[in-house]
């Protein structure tokens, strides 16, 4: 299978900069996801390695190949599109076989491949359907099929899930991931899904503005957030701002609190002002009875709104830090009303900061 | 993982991209420039045309001049524009509220009215004068005012008025308006006038602009009803002086510009032009 | 005595609700008489009065001589050519309007060529009768520009070419069929989705497969109903050619019947009027058919 290298792209439109000096590596049979908001350039940097854009400089190595010079249709990457990617004027079958057609494969060899594929994507009763006889979810799978056919060295899928209800969605995002383990094909995936790049991905590089601001897998992403950008766009973080207190035990002091941060990167002066990064499902809450002070490592916060998610209950709370958002489960927050005053307690290993 | 691109070599890679990127194939060019041709050159030829002939001496805007010196040029460019307005004038009172009822309390009238839309094509203009004219003949009062022309061209300009209040309609939210205005307290017809009209506004001078084209540019009906328009001096002056008949030809051509001028600056050029050519 | 009112009123409504629906719909039916008897008078009548009188002599006996008169000379050659005509142009500006209306939206070409075209297309498809016939006059004519041009160069056209013949006057018809036809099918080729032509670009296809196997399978219905559109518009066409002095085409023979010029069988104008309905109903209805075919797909 493949190598892919990206190698300082860049492309603006006008004086709009899509690509800012991209590099990107992609391991052989790996699954890498662009994640990124709109216009942060994930999809302009796969259309770029799949043909469709140049860029204004840089490389894309294919195996430590340049690909550049290579049309759109010699590059034999296979690439799923978000939707309408099927031939309308073919059946689910001469779809899939069409690029073997292209490839002036016997009838029997396409007509065997079209049904391999078909049934791996779990549709080998539709293969006489035509696209406007399938649900959204058939047809991406019918249009994975057809880029697999060809025995791509690349897979490239730009957001294919994004047109397709939210059910269909976490089916179908299993289906790719299996597809992809089982023929272990080198994979390119951009979406603006977090969950769905997290779930599903061995690496995931999140973008923004033309930029990859983090690289790696998804616990690293997810627990070990780099930049405040990567931190607010995956998952939800309360922000709190204090002071350092002492640069080498790393202890800052936000608020009445004086909290210890795990991080050995932790490289900030005493007297500077930090930003500190925690979780939701990180912090827990206790109730208070009337009066009574919290212990010792807790400090008091005012219930100031309840949102229902179904497992956990999002909780958010005014505290001497900010405003705080903390997500318990949901039997416990039955508990809870607005103006209830509880304790609150980080997980102080569970602190991030960011690195300036 | 060796330092790769450096400056030098990205900037070669980015010209190559660059060309590869906006070339446009022999294949589309030649017939880009076919068609460019098939269009400016009969206009050239006119233009040529129209200022050659002329004696040693004269003004090579003589033929220009002739047709400008005469009285007839005068009365039947004035003929055909107010029998233009006056179509665009029974159109409108005709058409806007008809298309406003049945949107509004008919809609179930959409599909005959499309049919209805239909029809002037299936019935073009010199097979609507054979059905027409023994009917005229007998309404002699009518038959000599060059008004009936203006109520027969209505039915040319159906289609288009039809299709482009339609689309107008279509576009606002009719009902809710309507209602809006109601419940506020206004009157059916201060509604229409008010509310849905200005809405409209776009609409009703695209499909009035189209309708002066066709009406201007009529020559089936009018020949043979003998009346003196514009396009039937054209005609007239043109069989018998053809240097005279391209002048002519060069000043409708500068008036359809014009009137495809103004309905592309009320950005619908495109569609709304293309249904106009299917009255000649 | 109170309340038993409201019940006997609501009774009373409810069993005349359905009643005062429909007596609201004639009300409101009333609304477009105008208009129906407008169309009526201008319109539907007139042809009535001539699908019936085509079957009438002139004293109003039923006849069917009309219509056989239609089938001795010289109307099956003015059939012949007006079809031949139609045909002709329908094909040429068709085909050619097809390949500029690819060629303008590549995306490779300068932004200003489609406003361009489009813009002048709307322009020259209404230039269309007298003031056309006399533009190509002074063009192809015997002492047009382009002949001319020609002559210098060595070549004359004439006598063999002629505005009046089948391939001079379908020449003259390009100039509103062309632009028509760029116009019309500039939307049907943007209805090709972008990511077909990726996907088949990906999967390697060149262009020329792409437009094999899925550009023209999906277009084609749409092609040959705007050239069958084209046809109409062409067979109804008199203005342009009556200004080229072209004579045997049926719109210009029923013309002359009306004028009084031939005067050989007046109510033959009927028959002849009736042949081109039925014709042109004909191209709708094929029309229509092809649209249908062609919206399963650009949807």
């Amino acid at each position: 299978m493949a190598t892919i290298e990206l190698r300082g792209l860049r492309r603006t439109f006008g004086s709009v900069v899509a690509l800012d000096s991209l590099d990107l590596d992609v391991h052989s049979g790996e699954f890498v996801s662009l994640l990124g908001p709109s216009g942060c350039g994930k999809t302009t940097a796969l259309r770029i390695v799949a043909g469709f854009e140049w860029p204004d400089a840089g490389e894309v190595l294919v195996n430590g190949r340049d690909v550049l010079g290579q049309p759109a249709n010699k590059r034999n990457m296979g690439m799923v599109f978000q939707a309408y990617s099927l031939f309308p004027n073919m059946t689910a079958q001469h779809n899939v076989e069409f690029g073997l057609r292209v490839r002036k494969e016997s009838h029997e060899k396409r007509a065997k491949r079209a049904r391999e594929l078909l049934e791996l994507v779990g549709l080998g009763t539709a293969m006489d359907r035509y696209p406007r006889q399938l649900s959204g979810g058939q047809q991406q799978r019918v249009a994975l099929a057809r880029s697999l056919a060809i025995e791509p060295s690349v897979l490239l899928l730009d957001e294919p899930l994004s047109a397709l209800d939210a059910k269909v969605r976490v089916q179908l995002r299993e289906e790719v991931r299996r597809v992809q383990l089982e023929l272990g094909i080198t994979t390119l995936y951009v979406t603006h899904d977090q969950e769905e790049a997290l779930s599903i991905s061995d690496r995931v590089a999140v973008m923004s503005d033309g930029r990859v601001e983090q690289f790696g897998t998804p616990a690293q992403i997810y627990n070990g957030p780099r930049t405040a950008f990567v931190a607010n766009f995956v998952g939800t973080m309360n922000r709190l701002e204090g002071t350092v207190v002492s640069s080498e035990d790393r202890v800052v002091r936000c608020g009445p609190l004086m909290l210890s941060v795990p991080d050995p990167t932790f490289n900030h002066r005493a007297g500077e002002t930090v930003e500190l990064f925690v979780r939701p499902e990180d912090i827990s809450l206790e109730l208070l009875s009337n009066g009574n002070k919290p212990a010792p490592g807790l400090f008091d916060g005012r219930v100031t709104s309840l949102t229902f998610l179904g497992p956990v209950t999002r909780v958010g709370l005014a505290t001497d830090l900010g405003p705080l958002l903390a997500d318990v489960s949901s039997a416990v927050a039955l508990g809870l009303a607005a103006d209830t005053v509880v304790a609150v307690k980080l997980d102080s290993t569970a602190l991030r900061s960011i690195a300036r | 993982m060796a330092q790769v691109a450096t400056v030098a070599e990205t900037r070669p890679s980015s010209h190559r991209f660059r060309r590869a990127r906006n070339r446009v194939p022999v294949w589309h060019l030649t017939w880009l420039v076919l068609a460019a041709l098939v269009f400016i050159v009969p206009i050239y030829s006119v233009v040529q045309f129209s200022l050659a002939g002329v004696q040693p001496g004269q003004s090579p805007f003589h033929w220009y001049l002739t047709v400008f010196d005469d009285p007839m040029f005068r009365s039947s460019f004035w003929l055909s524009i107010q029998i233009s307005l006056e179509t665009v004038a029974v159109s409108l009172v005709l058409m806007v509220p008809t298309v406003f009822w049945v949107h509004l309390r008919l809609p179930g009238l959409r599909p005959v009215m499309d049919l209805i839309s239909i029809l002037p094509f299936v019935v073009p203009p010199i097979v609507l004068v054979v059905g027409l004219l023994p009917f005229l003949e007998k309404i002699t009062w009518l038959f000599v005012r060059p008004e009936v022309l203006s109520l027969i061209y209505v039915i040319f300009a159906l289609p288009f008025l039809y299709r482009a209040l339609d689309a107008g309609l279509r576009a606002i939210d009719l009902r809710t308006l309507v209602e809006a205005a109601e419940s506020l307290g206004a009157k059916l017809p201060r509604t229409l006038l008010r509310v849905i009209l200005p809405n409209l506004r776009a609409a009703i001078i695209g499909g009035s602009l189209l309708t002066i084209a066709i009406a201007m540019g009529e020559y089936t009906v009018a020949s043979l009803l003998e009346f003196s328009t514009f396009s039937v001096y054209t005609y007239t002056i043109g069989t018998s002086t053809a240097y005279e008949g391209v002048a002519l030809s060069f000043i409708s051509f500068i008036f359809v510009w014009g009137a495809m001028l103004g309905l592309y600056l009320l950005g619908r050029g495109g569609r709304n032009a293309a249904a106009v050519a299917i009255t000649h | 005595m109170a309340l038993a009112e409201p019940g006997i009123r609501s009774a009373v409504l409810v069993g005349s609700a359905p009643r005062k629906r429909s007596r609201s719909r004639r009300w409101a039916l009333l609304g477009v008489l105008p208009f129906f008897a407008y169309i009526s008078v201008f319109l539907l009548i007139p042809t009535g009065e001539l699908i019936v009188g085509a079957f009438r002599t002139a004293n109003g006996a039923f006849t069917l001589s009309n219509i056989s008169d239609i089938f001795r000379a010289p109307y099956p050659q003015a059939f012949e050519f007006s079809l031949e005509l139609s045909g002709l142009s329908a094909l040429m500006g068709g085909v050619l309007g097809f390949l500029v209306a690819n060629a303008v939206l590549h995306h490779g070409v300068p932004r200003f060529v489609r406003p361009a075209f489009v813009s002048f297309s709307g322009m020259a498809a209404n230039f269309a009768g007298v003031p056309l016939g006399f533009a190509y006059i002074a063009t192809l004519g015997t002492l047009g520009v382009v002949t001319t041009l020609l002559q210098h160069l060595g070549l004359n056209i004439y006598p063999s070419f002629s505005l009046q013949g089948l391939f001079g006057c379908a020449l003259v018809y390009m100039y509103f069929q062309l632009p028509l036809m760029i116009l019309l099918m500039i939307p049907v080729i943007e209805g090709l989705r972008k990511e077909w032509r990726e996907s088949a670009s990906n999967l390697g296809a060149s262009s020329f497969a792409f437009w094999r196997y899925v550009g023209l399978p999906v277009v084609t219905p749409s092609l040959l109903g705007l050239m069958v559109l084209l046809f109409g518009n062409a067979f109804s066409a008199y203005a342009t050619a009556e200004t080229l002095g072209v004579s045997n085409l049926v719109t210009i023979d029923i013309a002359n019947l009306i004028n009084g010029d031939i005067s050989i069988n007046p109510q033959d104008a009927y028959a002849l009027a009736l042949a081109m309905i039925v014709i042109i109903v004909i191209t709708i209805v094929v029309y229509a058919l092809l649209q249908r075919r062609a919206s399963r797909w650009l949807r």
